[in-house]
């Protein structure tokens, strides 16, 4: 097939790219844009470890054509915390051991974010509901929970 | 009179215990919640893992699989294969230039098969090729003529004289046995005897990060295999002997687990060794991964057993015999299924611990571990204890039914305590605090405002949901035992104070570097950031043993106060002679160097280590750290397998859909008697998640087999606790019972968790509905038709 050029904001960055047209969205990702923060756990959009934020929704990239993200924004584990400050959820996370192998921790991340921009004051089964799209079989889930808990107070505060 | 000698013997290791307590000054580092030396990276995406590393010119290689659970192989033809352009290696069974077989334990396994495919999944041949595309090309122009033979899918029929014989020794793998008193002497005395088969299923470890690995050959004739593994020293000892090289020419480069939990010990022996085949045979970098459906189909996975378990207790609720059969199937590999001296596998763990943390004065254990045609069971957390876990305790819960008493009450009564003598004839001399983890546990859940006994059908006429409480108790080992298991380290002071450590033992999210280098950080006197742990790479670390068995933090962590020592008495010489006060008055600690009768005299650590350095004293510490002699004789079935063991209660809240059989996990409270908590904020982790795993054997997970073919080979089908599954865990410990062979008293922690987790939940389904679930997982269905069964 013939190479298709498209265009994505990535992380608040345009960028062009020269694809093929069946490439997946968490291969040009990885792979071309050396992205490696995404991971990939299932290749069946079971697992969450590929999710990232594209035009507003969390999706598993590892189920996404590339053409489907062509003029579209999206937004990666590398694109949280500016000039190397953490995003209070990384922060989060950190503090509350709500990381254990680590593997899926950017598509929790990112979940919690999308869940925070949304409902900045989620309950426990909304985050519950939030993150369920994304496994993880180290932590249990409970600190997970508790980080964004404490993430969506102090992100509050701060607005506040 | 011979109670009576048995008993002095007691008194007298109780004695010895009260003595020994250590007089630990106080800590600073170790015990302290701190933040994992690896979190940040972790959160920001930045932790490379082995599927981000980039390998220049590498090669893929691929697996060619059996499609036929037991077949022989009559003709293979690759040349179709290896005509296709870019396709640069097509190997069979004759290609492998040294030994044709890998195993934890024993290398019963092709490299690649022969003659004969044993699972659906066995790998046939290897390709390399330029892309990965070509590499799939060439495993579909491979031609194989199979001729299959007659299967067999259960341990019990595989166990039959005229069942189809997999391996030429036979299917009987191994065999392990307890024989204590006299059981049928104990039964007669008996006044109630409950007898019951359990089972439980295959599981899959569906640990997140698919295996992957990459081989470099090097032109010296050396090869470098890098990967996720559990235990790289396995890997490294299974890949020489196939390559026909000596040890010392593989090199295994760890790469951070995104999980293992047992699986990693395997799979990395499997794709690391065809891997570095492929390299060794094309002269290239081979880059391997197995996708999710490969993992499941090929690689190890937990065993399933059935257990026949019968019990016997006075009126008031004394334990006087035990009997119990496993039939422990292997599947189609021995794995670390085996007990084949100096290993004792999952076989052997399971056999010891059924009879479960009770005082019992007549047992009787017959395992048989069985070679079948399915997936090989290998380690998977817990290792054998989980299966027989559900069995004793679920059994005891029935016991308690029968003899119309509290649960809670039946088992503290017979519960190990301090001076208790186990099935295997171990007198427990030490760190022996389960009656107060269950004390505790029954305190914060309440137990006995919300235990009722069961309910009645008529009881849950009419009702929607009914609640019930359900509890069990465990035992695990710290260490592999049996045999012994060493652990080295090397530990090298810098002199601006900072430290380097190698070592072996791998991080796979269960915060490993982190609370070594606490550890470290206290023996040391420096602060944890001032730590830095080298990559375990067999080309550098000591031989540390694998990472597996809850022995990780207890070993190397006592390997480490060895290795400091040695450093610690140079570099007091030097910081005497700045301070002029004897070396003997010294200590170290955040980054300080005192006297300790005047602490404010002190000297800056690392201005000590400067004049170490520069006066040519000792500025590295070495460690080797072997635990006390244990011992199983395998005729008898006694002796003191393990030197320590981690005790716990859980106690679990459920509420059963009386329409639909659906059970939500409420609640969970878990206490641990773990000597000492290293870093508090890891060990919750632990608890958490190990009790998440266990929810899920109890509830949904099950490698599905039919005729030989796994049914569920993705995670749309073998299902794993999601967030909205997560109960509320209130994860609990206790520190007054200190290990004395730990360091600071430390004990393992990594699969206790995960153990009573299952039969906590299912005897609080029958506590709530009544229907007892006896054959794991407690899907809606299963409970639905126990229920169903009651009522008619």
């Amino acid at each position: 097939m013939a190479k298709r050029k498209i265009q994505i904001e990535v992380n608040g960055e345009g960028v062009t790219l020269e694809v093929e047209p069946d490439d997946l969205l968490v291969d040009v990702l990885r792979r071309d844009l050396k992205l490696t923060g995404t991971k990939v756990g299932c290749r069946e959009g079971e697992c969450g470890a590929c999710s990232v934020i594209l035009n507003g929704k969390v999706v598993p990239s590892c189920l996404i054509p590339v053409m489907k993200a062509d003029g579209g924004r999206v937004t990666t584990i590398e694109g949280l915390g500016k000039n190397g400050d953490l995003h209070p959820i990384q922060k989060a996370f950190v503090e509350k051991g709500a990381v254990q192998c680590g593997f899926c921790t950017p598509g929790m991340i990112l979940s919690a974010k999308n869940l925070l921009d949304e409902k900045p004051n989620p309950t426990i089964e909304e985050i519950k509901i939030a993150i369920s799209g994304v496994l993880c079989r180290c932590t249990g889930y409970q600190k997970i929970i508790q980080a964004i808990q404490s993430a969506s107070e102090i992100m509050r505060g701060k607005e506040g | 009179m011979e109670k009576e000698k048995k008993k002095k013997k007691v008194m007298v290791k109780e004695k010895e215990v009260l003595e020994i307590p250590p007089v630990v000054e106080e800590l600073s580092v170790v015990g302290k919640p701190a933040i994992r030396v690896d979190a940040y990276d972790k959160v920001m995406g930045k932790l490379a893992f082995g599927a981000d590393l980039e390998c220049l010119g590498a090669l893929h290689g691929k697996v060619l699989r059996s499609p036929y659970p037991h077949a022989l192989i009559k003709r293979i033809d690759t040349e179709k294969a290896k005509s296709i352009p870019g396709v640069r290696a097509v190997l069979t069974a004759k290609d492998v230039p040294g030994r044709n077989g890998f195993g934890a334990i024993i290398p019963d396994q092709p490299v690649i098969c022969e003659d004969k495919v044993r699972y659906v999944g066995d790998g046939v041949a290897l390709v390399a090729a330029d892309t990965e595309e070509l590499a799939i090309q060439a495993l579909e122009a491979i031609e194989v003529e199979y001729e299959p033979l007659p299967a067999v899918f259960s341990p019990i029929e595989a166990m039959s004289p005229d069942a189809p014989k997999i391996h030429k020794k036979g299917n009987l793998l191994t065999t392990a046995k307890i024989r204590k008193g006299d059981v049928e002497k104990g039964f007669e005395e008996a006044d109630v005897i409950v007898e019951r088969t359990y089972s439980v299923p295959i599981l899959e470890h569906a640990y997140l990060e698919p295996d992957v690995v990459i081989a470099i050959p090097h032109p010296d004739g050396t090869i470098t295999v890098k990967g996720p593994m559990q235990a790289p020293f396995t890997v490294r000892r299974n890949i020489a002997p196939v390559l026909g090289i000596p040890i010392n020419r593989v090199q295994c480069v760890q790469t951070p687990l995104g999980g293992g939990f047992g699986g990693k010990e395997d799979s990395p022996i499997d794709i690391g060794a065809r891997a570095a085949l492929l390299a060794w045979k094309t002269g290239r970098p081979v880059r391997m991964e197995y996708d999710r459906e490969e993992i499941t189909l090929s690689t190890a996975k937990r065993h399933p057993m059935i257990i026949k378990c019968k019990i016997g207790a006075k009126k008031d609720g004394t334990f006087v015999a035990f009997e119990g059969t496993i039939y422990n199937e292997q599947g189609a590999y021995a794995s670390l299924g085996p007990v084949i001296p100096p290993a004792g596998g999952v076989h052997a763990h399971a056999v010891v611990m059924l009879p479960g943390p009770y005082e019992i004065p007549n047992v009787k254990v017959d395992g048989y571990l069985v070679y079948t045609n399915h997936p090989y069971g290998g380690a998977m957390r817990g290792f054998g204890a989980p299966q027989v876990n559900f069995a004793h305790e679920s059994l005891v819960d029935e016991l308690a039914e029968a003899l119309k008493m509290d649960p809670y009450q039946l088992r503290y009564k017979n519960a190990f305590h301090l001076g208790s003598q186990t099935a295997t004839g171990q007198i427990l001399d030490q760190s022996v605090g389960l009656r107060d983890t269950m004390e505790k546990t029954r305190e914060i859940f309440k137990w006995d405002e919300k235990w009722r006994p069961n309910p009645t059908p008529k009881e849950l006429e009419g009702l929607e949901k009914k609640r019930g409480v359900g509890m069990a108790v465990g035992w695990y080992r710290t260490s592999i035992g049996i045999s012994s298991d060493g652990c080295g380290v090397n530990l090298h002071l810098m002199e601006d104070g900072s430290v380097l450590l190698y070592q072996g033992l791998v991080e796979m999210g269960q915060g490993q570097f982190t609370s070594l280098s606490q550890i470290t950080a206290e023996a040391l006197g420096v602060k944890l950031e001032d730590v830095r742990v080298v990559t375990p790479d067999t080309d550098i670390s000591p031989e540390s043993g694998p990472t597996v068995g809850s022995r990780s933090t207890t070993l190397m962590g006592n390997a480490i106060l060895q290795a400091a020592e040695m450093i610690k008495k140079p570099l007091f010489e030097s910081a005497s002679e700045i301070l002029g006060v004897p070396a003997d008055r010294l200590v170290a600690k955040n980054r300080l160097i005192y006297d300790r009768e005047n602490p404010s005299h002190s000297i800056e650590l690392k201005e000590a280590a400067r004049r170490s350095m520069a006066t040519g004293r000792r500025m590295m510490g070495q460690g080797w750290y072997t635990p006390p002699k244990s011992s199983l004789d395998l005729e008898t079935g006694q002796g003191s397998p393990y030197f320590v063991y981690t005790y716990c209660t859980q106690m679990a809240e459920v509420e059963v859909d009386v329409r639909t059989g659906e059970v939500e996990v409420i609640k969970i409270v878990a206490t641990f008697d773990i000597g000492k908590a290293i870093n508090p904020i890891m060990l919750e982790g632990q608890i958490e998640g190990g009790i998440m795993m266990g929810l899920g054997y109890a509830l949904m997970e099950e490698v599905v087999m039919k005729d030989g073919f796994v049914q569920n080979l993705g995670l749309q089908d073998y299902l794993i606790p999601t967030a909205l599954d997560a109960p509320e865990i209130i994860p609990v410990y206790i520190e007054y019972h200190p290990n004395l062979h730990g360091p600071f008293g430390a004990k393992g922690i990594g699969e206790m968790p995960n153990i009573p987790a299952p039969p906590a939940i299912t005897n609080a389904i029958a506590n709530a509905v009544g229907a007892r679930i006896r054959d794991l997982p407690a899907h809606s269905e299963k409970v639905f038709q126990a229920m169903r069964k009651i009522r008619k």
